[in-house]
């Protein structure tokens, strides 16, 4: 019985799917990504969120990425040129290799500008680098025509829609929760702020819209993968796909991962389909190099070993490790302690302020921080809020007042955080000096405890 | 088999949905929607606040103009007295109208101009011996205004009378009066052009009714927040009385050389923060819409259940209270009633969250200027 599962999973995973789908996800993958430098780099964004800071915040286990300074520029020129050759086929594992490698060093700069897209991005690029993405529409096979294959095993694409699945669910379960359902927070005060759009903006006044908001999110997430994989329901799943996006992309500040969701969504579509079209295509355009004959992909036998294995691997990180909050006490939404990383998306109103205070070890002469001499704006109200974040900047401060010459400084702050339209309150034990405490993967005992409770997941 | 999952689930999701709705009937709040209206609201201050604001600021100054005017040409106590009490009125006038700096007012940095204290004597004497001087400059800044006439006033001898020498016999006394009067015709300039600004600002920022970064909402609330934070808070008792770093400082009081407006200042500050939170007409304190309506109307509760838009009134309320029951001088209180002083400053700062934390996310203003998924 165990065997014949494993059989027929087997079978099932190797079955030939249309190589033309994979390669139209890399086509656009790669624009989109290409597009989004494009875009970061006109909007002077490179200057003012890695070039601007005095300081950077890194994420824990990666405080040895070098920051390149002036070179960032280059850093994103290098991203963006791997990703047009990405997009194009050429030079095609190199190409994902820097692409991957470059996009994520960007990440790891400066955590302040975490986006939950942005290590979707790095993950399904790590993925791209295994596969055989250039097998058609590639210059690498009018390069070299033997490169060109009209089918590839099923797994190939199906990792990537199971990236997608676990994006979307994840996303989903996330939502499962009383602020969520039950009280329709953050929607119930992040739509009247819209109540001024032309037509429906009047609809963000009313709770019921929160509400109805909330549920269709909640639902959406948990369902769209599914029904994007089921033939009939597929083309009203996309429909809904478009619809969800674009409303999202209106109502919020979220730059380019709305159109990025949207266009990954196509690798949810039949090969076929996506076969049928390219080969019209290649009716206008004789020279696109389009895989013809009947060849299929394959693997040699210890390569798709090592990417079956890595690729287990992978998957099995991807599904336990946004877990990782049950291990830790308190209230999540709170301590933030295993938040990031877990496809948790516009799940809270978060707001806080944070007023540090240095102290003279030896003359016990304070000093009140002027948050702006040290962070960005945006750095500022990331800190505020995040635990790490105002670890990190109390040991930050301590290491400059060192150097001004004061004499073990301490650093205390006062911070108060709202979540959820509920009252602000005090985040952290004000008479802990946060410059002796230590950034940890484990529970910061200086939180103070959240005595509302969000029930759910 | 997906799909009877699905279909299976979705009346337990149906259920869960009407009891959630219900529980929300139970304390509903009666949105009113012209309270959500934030172009309502913002001509409200337009109209109601802030035009007529800088309407009573420019007499004020007129009348600090015309009383300084007479005092240049012919000095004296009396007329010395005047001037005086017509700088009060208008320090009195300007705490209103301070909390305002969004705008023309914040293009042209007015704060910086009118009130940076404490004055720097030195520049301010400095300037007058030699006798030219450009008040534009960002360097002048601490060497004219309200704090400059302070000293010129009053902090500059002991009794009126050597004041007054200072502007008769002095040897100095030409320059000094051309000094008084520049500083004079200054504040007029610069609260003119706000006063001419919003005659055609106006509109831009009654029709700006989004809440993004640049939009008047944000502007004007992250102005307010920062003026009660930084100038009231800080400025007023928190500097003066060493409240972050345990030390006294009663040279940063402000209205330094007149220590028994030092309070009435502050007074004036705090309850004009009050009638702006409430959205009150200027002159006539009539009930507009303004942050309290808004926060009313977007519902966000504490605890107990009560709306967050009168906990900020209440809070407001114990810090007026506070304040208002000391009887030193700010400058001198700061040592001999230090324990008041500190206790006023813990008052305002428990305010500081209610605004910075609660009304703001409430509002659902967004301060970033990049993408942000929110989280």
């Amino acid at each position: 019985m165990k065997n014949t599962f494993r059989i027929h999973t087997k079978e099932y995973l190797e079955q030939p799917v249309y190589s033309a789908a994979l390669a139209v996800f890399r086509f656009i993958f790669g624009i989109m990504l290409c597009g989004g430098v494009v875009r970061f780099w006109l909007r002077g964004w490179i200057d003012e969120l890695y070039i601007q800071p005095k300081y950077f915040f890194h994420y824990y286990g990666f405080e040895w990425v070098p920051h390149p300074g002036n070179y960032t520029y280059l850093l994103f020129f290098v991203c963006g040129v791997s990703a047009f050759f990405f997009a194009l086929g050429l030079l095609y594992r190199l190409s994902a290799v820097i692409l991957f490698l470059t996009f994520t060093w960007i990440e790891l700069l400066d955590k302040t500008n975490y986006l939950n897209h942005y290590y979707f991005v790095s993950l399904v690029l790590f993925l791209m680098i295994w596969l055989p993405a250039n097998a058609n529409l590639s210059l690498d096979g009018l390069l070299k025509p033997t490169l060109l294959k009209r089918q590839i095993p099923r797994w190939t694409t199906g990792s990537i829609r199971l990236m997608l699945g676990i994006v979307y669910c994840y996303a989903g379960l996330a939502k499962l929760n009383s602020d969520w359902l039950l009280e329709a927070m953050p929607l119930r005060l992040w739509l009247p702020a819209k109540n001024d759009m032309p037509l429906i903006g009047f609809l963000f006044n009313k709770v019921w819209v929160a509400y109805g908001f909330s549920w269709f999110g909640a639902i959406y997430d948990l369902t769209v993968p599914f029904f994007l994989l089921y033939r009939k329901t597929r083309p009203y799943a996309f429909i809904a796909v478009v619809v969800f996006h674009v409303a999202t992309s209106m109502l919020f500040p979220i730059g380019m991962f709305p159109y990025i969701m949207i266009l990954s969504a196509i690798i949810f579509f039949d090969s076929a389909d996506i076969e049928t079209i390219v080969r019209k295509c290649k009716n206008y355009f004789t020279n696109l190099p389009v895989a013809m004959g009947h060849d299929m992909f394959t693997f040699a036998p210890l390569r798709r070993s090592a990417v079956v294995v890595l690729f287990a691997v992978f998957f099995v990180i991807q599904l336990v490790f946004p877990w990782r909050y049950l291990l830790m006490p308190g209230e999540l939404f709170w301590t933030e302690e295993g938040y990031r990383f877990s496809w948790r998306v516009m799940l809270m109103e978060k707001t806080g302020y944070a007023q540090y205070v240095v102290k003279d070890g030896a003359t016990g002469r304070k000093i009140a921080v002027n948050n702006n001499d040290f962070l960005t704006r945006n750095q500022e109200k990331m800190m505020a809020t995040q635990p790490d974040f105002l670890l990190q900047y109390a040991h930050i401060l301590k290491e400059h007042y060192s150097k001004t010459g004061m004499t073990d400084p301490q650093v205390y702050a006062t911070v108060y955080v709202g979540l959820n339209g509920r009252r602000s309150r005090l985040f952290a034990d004000t008479s802990v000096n946060l410059a002796a405490e230590k950034d940890a993967f484990s529970h910061n005992g200086w939180i103070l405890e959240y005595k509302d409770k969000i029930y759910g997941l | 088999m997906k799909k009877w999952i699905l279909i299976t689930m979705l009346p337990a999701i149906l259920m869960v949905a009407a009891v959630g709705c219900k529980k929300e009937n139970d304390n509903s709040n009666d949105n009113n929607n012209s309270s959500f209206d934030r172009g309502a609201m913002l001509a409200n201050y337009a109209d109601n606040y802030v035009i007529p604001a800088y309407a009573d600021m420019t007499g004020k100054l007129s009348t600090l103009k015309t009383k300084t005017d007479a005092f240049i040409a012919a000095p004296d106590e009396s007329k010395l007295a005047e001037t005086r009490a017509a700088w009060k009125a208008a320090y009195l006038t300007w705490q209103e109208t301070d909390l305002l700096e969004f705008g023309p007012e914040a293009s042209i940095s007015l704060r910086n101009y009118i009130n940076t204290y404490p004055v720097t004597v030195s520049k301010v004497n400095g300037n007058i011996a030699a006798g030219s001087y450009d008040l534009e400059q960002f360097g002048n800044k601490d060497a004219q205004g309200f704090p400059a006439l302070d000293y010129l006033l009053t902090g500059i001898a002991t009794s009126d009378a050597a004041i007054v020498s200072f502007y008769t016999t002095d040897a100095q006394a030409a320059n000094r009066k051309l000094y008084l009067q520049a500083i004079v015709n200054k504040m007029v300039a610069k609260v003119g052009a706000v006063q001419t600004a919003w005659t055609t600002y106006r509109s831009t920022f009654v029709a700006n009714t989004a809440t993004d970064a640049g939009s008047s909402l944000s502007l004007m609330t992250n102005a307010f927040v920062l003026y009660y934070e930084r100038y009231l808070r800080s400025g007023k008792i928190g500097l003066p009385a060493g409240a972050m770093t345990g030390v006294a400082a009663g040279e940063l009081t402000e209205a330094y050389y007149t220590p028994t407006l030092s309070k009435e200042l502050a007074q004036a500050a705090l309850n004009s923060v009050g009638k702006f939170y409430n959205g009150f007409g200027y002159s006539n304190n009539l009930d507009g819409i303004g942050f309290h309506d808004y926060m009313k109307a977007i519902g966000t509760k504490d605890d107990n259940g009560k709306l967050m838009a009168d906990v900020i009134n209440t809070e407001l309320d114990e810090a007026k209270n506070s304040l208002g029951g000391l009887t030193a001088t700010i400058r001198d209180g700061v040592t001999t009633q230090r324990t008041e002083v500190l206790n006023i400053y813990q008052q305002l700062q428990e305010v500081v969250p209610l605004f910075k934390v609660d009304m703001v996310s409430a509002f659902g203003i967004s301060i970033t200027y990049t993408d942000n998924d929110g989280d």
